[in-house]
């Protein structure tokens, strides 16, 4: 055996340890557990939680992960065939799976409850598949050798079918995840048929996932694939029939959009109620952040000083009571109320952004996160009560009322408002980046002194950003008193400014489509997985870790981002001809010869 | 070896008088250490200066004072008739003064073009809320904006094909040239250059001395550049200002310079003797 392939061994077996290390781990805190009755395929006799739940799916991903990385390391070095990369992958998975075996057999033999509590009897007989650990930790190793292996072979294939094939596991993935909501959906359209062929109530069918699968192939290499006919037809249209069928697309999209309400259940448009808010945050914060390059970790502030605006400006004052009745009983409708509350948002990203201008990064960052707390400590305290009902808050707020349509009473309505004023946020920040503005903003980002130097007002620029940024925040904030009908401090955690910076980063930094895209899986996707519960902050975590390593540039990047960080080979490659340049050195010695 | 002859003076004679920048006793100490002292110097309207020295003269420093990156600890700059020491960079921007950078300062990872419209800046008038709604000012400003940008790019010698990459994906010499025209965006009169030559092949150098030659030529500008590479001073400069710890040593005509005492024995002298 030569070296090479003693190194590509040992390195396939370091990634099976660390496979094996990654399953333990999600054995341990309960997430295989929490989801192992939560099926993805239906059983074929409708028995039992499934043929396979989500639990096993998560299991599985270490060693499909693993599959995936060694199989592509071997075939970047060229050391080996097809086969023997399946091979190598598939010694990594049974490396993992016997890690996790051994792991298997402790729990079955020593009680570990007392500090690992998830790792139940219950929990041991379904890893073992029901059946003694030893035979279940022996079906264990054969099982990861086998996924990656699988995941190997779909690395060795070629770009465009591995996309295809990858995505065809993600999509069945995920409409199989997302059965609580599409099946009522389906039974509303009266596609009652649909709906009972692909889904039991316990997982989504065999034949429909094979289905889903297939038509997804197919879909993906139909469009992709130079050969295929219909991909010929559609570099056959002309450009201008192109544009009509993207607004006609587009059209369609708005619809679709429009029509969630009347197909989805009252739960979807809550949850979509809370992406569009979180959409608006993440609209805000990206002006001041992925615009201006101002590190805001307030952000929240923002967002409470919009829903307090509102509450206290709308708020009937017989609910209130108390001192507050006398000085705020406004009892202000809603649009009267909104310039106000944006003004008063604009001002309090004015008074933030003031004493901020000299910082940079982690120091704004710092002080930012600061404001933040201040913001959500003020709103709840005693001095305050008077004014906004201390740890109580505002209540009595009341409904929307939509002129010409009337008041809006159900918390699930308020999806059109919240479409509409997102819609109205990404019109924003989609004129402003591309503009006198939006570059001045931008070029602080990159190097602000010498954008002082090439003519931007950085003071003016800085306070305009946080300004504009704090107005959309405040739009989010109104919208959150009306719709939950109260205001208490406890909705203005830090965790709200963490999740809509986490969106930005997920989405990618600067882009609108993915601001949009990060906000349905952060806030949507959770939502949708209710078992996730007390694990999200951990897959969060575990996200934005995956994210910073495999695509630190988001999902949908701006051009601007992705080069940046695809391209340092590149940059090197200057740097190096810079620096071998010999006139470089100074100064020269031509003159001396006069 | 002799040196290239002077190839402007005569062409265009600076009219005396009319003086762009007026340096007058200008100190700047950083605690303790004196970085220029006691300078003084004019600069005549549509002439090119060069200034030079060895290095940790204060020649940069120098060049940061005038454009307002650093406050003088003493002294006064009047900048076309207008006291300008003191003022924030982006107010001297806007009088007419743009600068370019000894390491290379582009907005990296703003396009070409972008780099170029940032220079426009202070030219143009859009605020937010105009740009919210589109205006037809609004409209008429970017075209007109992206049209003088990509001339400013044929001016000095960059493909317009470069316009949507990054500027950091763009080669050395053209990086120099882009920071020149995100300079001549903001329609300066003064341009200062910092070293403008640094690392550049003789080809490239002589591009960018027919460059700065047609600067004053065609857009009638004032120019004023540090650079070491003595062949450009000499063959491009109407006047030489000579910095030397911080201290103004000398100043005059490249004829001048190359025979002043002086200038031959703490500058040019230590590299005759070592030569």
């Amino acid at each position: 055996m030569d070296a090479t392939m003693q190194s590509t061994y040992r390195r396939a077996i370091n990634a099976g340890l660390i496979a094996g290390v990654a399953m333990i781990y999600l054995a341990s805190v309960g997430l295989v557990g929490a989801f192992a009755e939560r099926p993805i395929i239906a059983s074929i006799g409708g028995e039992g939680p499934g043929l396979i739940t989500l639990g096993r799916v998560m299991l599985a991903t270490p060693a499909f992960l693993i599959g995936l990385i060694v199989a592509g390391r071997i075939r970047g070095t060229g050391t080996g065939t097809g086969a023997s990369a399946a091979a190598v992958a598939a010694l990594s998975g049974a490396v993992a799976g016997l890690l996790f075996g051994v792991f298997l057999l402790l729990i079955a033999a020593v009680d570990v409850r007392g500090v690992f509590l998830p790792l139940t009897p219950a929990l041991v007989e379904t890893l073992a598949f029901g059946q003694e650990p030893i035979v279940g930790a022996i079906i264990n190793v054969l099982l990861a050798g086998a996924v990656a292996a699988l995941a190997a072979l779909i690395r060795l294939l070629d770009g465009r079918d591995r996309a295809a094939v990858l995505a065809a596991i993600g999509i069945v993935l995920l409409v199989a995840m997302l059965e609580p909501i599409i099946r009522p959906i389906l039974g509303r359209v009266e596609l009652d048929a649909v709906r009972d062929f692909m889904f039991t109530g316990g997982g989504l069918t065999l034949p429909a996932a094979a289905l889903l699968a297939g038509l997804v192939i197919a879909y993906t290499w139909s469009t992709r694939h130079p050969s295929s006919p219909v991909r010929r037809q559609l570099d056959a249209v002309s450009d201008e029939r192109r544009r009509q069928l993207q607004i006609g697309a587009a059209i369609i999209g708005v619809l679709i959009v429009l029509a969630v309400p009347f197909v989805a259940t009252g739960f979807v448009s809550l949850v979509l109620f809370n992406v569009g808010l979180y959409l608006m945050l993440a609209l805000g914060l990206n002006i001041v952040v992925g615009y201006a390059g101002l590190l805001d970790l307030g952000y929240v502030a923002f967002f409470a000083v919009g829903a307090y605006a509102m509450g206290v400006l709308t708020s009937s004052a017989s609910s209130m009571g108390g001192p507050m009745s006398a000085l705020f009983g406004a009892e202000w409708g809603f649009w009267l109320a909104l310039p106000v509350v944006l003004i008063i948002a604009a001002i309090v990203g004015l008074l933030i952004g003031a004493p901020v201008l000299r910082l940079r990064g982690d120091y704004l960052a710092i002080v930012t996160l600061g404001f933040g707390e201040i913001a959500r400590v003020l709103v709840g305290s005693e001095a305050l009560r008077p004014a906004l009902g201390g740890p109580n808050g505002v209540v009595g707020v009341p409904n929307l009322t939509i002129p010409g349509f009337g008041e809006l009473t159900s918390p699930g309505e308020y999806y059109y408002p919240v479409v509409a004023f997102a819609a109205f946020a990404a019109y924003m920040a989609w004129r402003l980046s591309n503009s006198r503005t939006g570059r001045a903003w931008m070029a602080m980002r990159e190097d602000e002194t010498v954008a002082q130097a090439t003519g931007v007002n950085t003071t003016n620029y800085k306070l305009l950003a946080f300004a504009l940024g704090g107005t959309l925040g405040g739009l989010a904030g109104a919208l959150f008193a009306v719709q939950l009908r109260t205001v208490f401090p406890g909705s203005f955690l830090l965790i709200v400014s963490i999740t809509v910076l986490a969106i930005i980063i997920l989405g990618g930094m600067g882009t609108i489509r993915g601001v949009i895209a990060g906000a349905l899986i952060l806030v949507g996707l959770p939502e949708a997985l209710r078992e996730f519960g007390e694990y999200r902050f951990l897959v969060y975590g575990a996200a934005l870790v995956a994210m910073m390593v495999l695509r630190p540039e988001g999902l949908f990047p701006s051009k601007t981002r992705r080069a940046e960080l695809h391209e340092e080979s590149d940059e090197d490659k200057q740097l190096g001809e810079s620096f071998q340049d010999p006139d470089r050195a100074a100064p020269t010695a031509t003159g001396a010869n006069a | 070896m002799s040196h290239a002859p002077a190839q402007e003076s005569g062409t265009v004679a600076p009219r005396t008088g009319d003086l762009v920048l007026e340096v007058t006793a200008l100190t700047k100490r950083f605690e303790g250490l004196v970085a220029n002292h006691d300078i003084n110097f004019t600069i005549p309207r549509r002439s090119i200066v060069s200034v030079i020295g060895p290095n940790g003269a204060g020649k940069t420093t120098l060049f940061n004072q005038i454009t307002g990156f650093i406050e003088p600890t003493s002294g006064t700059i009047v900048f076309d008739g207008i006291d300008v020491s003191g003022l924030p960079p982006h107010k001297i921007v806007e009088l007419g003064m743009a600068r370019t950078y000894q390491n290379i300062r582009l907005f990296h990872n703003m396009t070409t073009l972008a780099n170029v419209l940032v220079g426009h800046h202070v030219r143009m008038s859009a605020q937010w809320w105009q740009i919210l709604f589109n205006t037809p000012s609004v409209q008429r400003e970017e075209e007109h904006t992206d049209a003088f940008a990509y001339e400013l790019l044929d001016l000095v010698g960059l493909s317009r094909r470069y316009a949507d990459d990054l500027a950091k994906n763009l080669p050395y010499g053209d990086q120099r040239r882009l920071e020149i025209a995100r300079a001549l965006a903001s329609r300066p009169k003064l341009l200062l250059l910092d070293e403008p030559t640094a690392g550049m092949n003789p080809a490239e150098t002589r591009q960018m001395t027919d460059l700065i030659a047609r600067l004053r030529r065609e857009l009638g500008l004032t120019v004023v550049l540090i650079e070491h590479d003595m062949k450009v001073v000499m063959g491009i400069s109407e006047r030489i200002t000579v910095l030397d710890y911080g201290e103004l040593l000398a100043e005059g005509t490249p004829e001048e310079i190359r025979t002043n005492p002086s200038v031959i024995e703490a500058y040019l002298g230590k590299q005759a003797t070592s030569a």
